[in-house]
């Protein structure tokens, strides 16, 4: 166990991202993220050659071809020679791997990436693949049916209904209206979203997102850096990422303990005593019981005014799949900067995000971020 | 609990089918449909002034845009080549054959060619070739719309000339 007493002030100093659309029929999946990095870059105010590392995050299972990540090399900028490294999980985890590259002292500044064009293929087949070949894969689950039997465990243990599910959707419709990003922009009531037909029972279409397709570029910079490059850093106070079991038999499914796990850890690096410390929380919650197992493990209530959470509607409003948790993150990063115009919460100085990754919430990363920095 | 089965199953097979539907993006899209008109097309470095082909939508080395789209030639010089003398995967080719790289006339960056017409063992670098075109009425708009690549006859280009296309 670590004693860690004083860690690198680290802080999001940017974030640029495409509107998440169901295909966007003009660029390729590197052409999508081009612009975002240029764009990043350009609001700090500085030019490529400052960025010492970059990361990325995405799927080549998304790509459709093996090693293709590597085709983002030069939308990242790889000239001079630069060091890379990609992840094959939510974008989300490579900033954490940034992060602690920065606490070893190896960079002080890094860009990190997210991409992907789910419309290519298909990815309700890739989340069946995920699963274990033998017995899960074989008979058809995917992550819609996956995300169904977790819902199901967590209404039956707690007595949750079709209608809690119902607001919570709603309550994030009516965010994603003010998300100029959104790839649903429409609001809907729970009354609406409860007449639609079911997905995969207890789950309604109305409580599933779209898989939409985007490009995010998010900029970290190291304490000496951060204060040149963006006028309110957001300073990263606590981080932290735990898995569960791969045996989805083995797992309670109507709770999170990795989740709780991650969030205790984060808020305890943070000094924070509780996720009710937050002004706003950010959940890659891709529906309504997701959202409600996470706030159940992080220790709020989903009904509760503050923190606010999930102003930009989350995923439900558009799900990228392998950027949404760094959205997550660049959305907390827009609250605490100032910069989420229609949607601000007002007066927020602390924030969590937090992504997620596999079936189920298998794996939580809990990022917690405010405007004063951690460490003195 | 009863003993183990005396004849396991010992394999499962898991066919993985996993169609794609490619989006090319408008600088590719133009290139292909040029390619139709018997033109080859290239994006400019909007820092340099680098032509690259086929157009990307920014130079990899100065990080800059590369919107514009200029046309090079079809026919410039072999800058590197090698004999394939082993069956590729997917293509039907008469072997060996010579896969080479052909800076065009007004490019920055080779293209990948086959050249054909000629005995490998003539192939050099500096060796200056031409695109075959597929017909008029046979071109589609991809790849397979130039042939192959063949020698001119023109004097071989100096190697200052392209050392720095390779």
């Amino acid at each position: 166990m670590s004693n860690i007493t004083s860690l690198r002030n680290v802080a999001v100093v940017g974030f640029a991202q495409a509107p998440i659309v169901a295909r966007d029929e003009h660029h390729t999946a590197q052409e999508m993220l081009f612009p975002q990095v240029r764009r990043a870059l350009a609001d700090c105010g500085v030019e490529r050659s400052a960025i010492d590392y970059q990361v990325a995050g995405s799927s080549d299972y998304i790509d459709g071809r093996p090693f293709g990540f590597v085709a983002a090399l030069d939308v990242m900028g790889a000239w001079p020679p630069t060091q890379d490294l990609h992840l094959e999980m939510d974008a989300a985890f490579a900033a954490y791997y940034a992060w602690v590259r920065m606490q070893a002292g190896e960079c002080d500044t890094a860009i990190v990436c997210g991409y992907g064009k789910t419309s290519e293929g298909e990815p309700r087949r890739l989340l069946n693949l995920q699963l274990d070949p033998y017995y899960h894969a074989a008979i058809g689950l995917d992550g819609l049916s996956t995300a169904a039997l977790q819902a199901s465990a967590y209404m039956a243990r707690t007595g949750a209904n079709d209608r809690d599910l119902a607001e919570i959707a709603a309550r994030n419709r009516a965010a994603g209206a003010r998300h100029p990003e959104a790839q649903l922009r429409t609001p809907a009531t729970a009354d609406e979203l409860q007449r639609t037909p079911w997905a995969v029972e207890p789950l309604r279409q109305g409580y599933v997102p779209p898989i939409g397709e985007s490009a995010v570029c998010l900029v970290l910079a190291a304490e000496g850096k951060a204060e040149r490059m963006c006028d309110r850093p957001v300073w990263i106070q606590g981080i932290d990422h735990r898995t569960e079991m791969q045996t989805l038999g083995a797992r309670d499914l109507f709770r999170s303990a990795g989740a709780k796990l991650a969030a205790d850890k984060a808020l305890a690096m943070a000094g924070l005593r509780s996720a009710r410390d937050a002004d706003v929380i950010e959940l890659s919650a891709a529906t309504p019981a997701e959202e409600l197992i996470l706030c159940e493990a992080v220790g709020l209530d989903a009904r509760a005014a503050r923190p606010a959470i999930n102003p930009s509607g989350g995923p439900l409003v558009g799900h990228p799949l392998m950027l949404t948790g760094l959205m997550r993150m660049g959305e907390v990063f827009h609250q605490l900067a100032g910069r989420a115009d229609g949607r601000a919460v007002a007066g927020a100085k602390r924030g969590i995000a937090h992504a997620t990754s596999g079936h189920c919430l298998q794996q939580n990363l809990f990022v917690v971020l405010g405007s004063e920095r951690r460490w003195t | 609990m009863s003993e183990p089965p005396k004849e396991p199953i010992k394999y499962v097979d898991a066919d993985v089918h996993l169609p794609y539907h490619y989006v090319a993006g408008d600088h590719r899209a133009r290139y292909l449909r040029a390619l139709k008109d018997k033109k080859i097309l290239g994006s400019k470095c909007a820092k340099t002034g680098k032509v690259f082909v086929p157009p990307i939508i920014n130079s990899p080395e100065s990080f800059a845009p590369a919107d514009e789209l200029v046309e090079v030639a079809d026919r410039g010089v072999v800058t590197t080549f090698c004999v394939v003398n082993i069956p590729v995967i997917g293509r039907e080719i008469e072997l060996p054959y010579v896969a080479a790289s052909v800076a065009l006339d007004g490019a920055d960056i080779s293209i990948f060619a086959l050249i054909q017409e000629c005995k490998p063992a003539d192939v050099r670098m500096g060796m200056r070739v031409e695109a075959v075109w597929k017909p008029d009425n046979e071109r589609q708009g991809d790849h397979e719309d130039i042939r192959y690549f063949r020698p001119t006859g023109e004097p071989d280009a100096p190697m200052e000339s392209f050392i720095h296309r390779l």
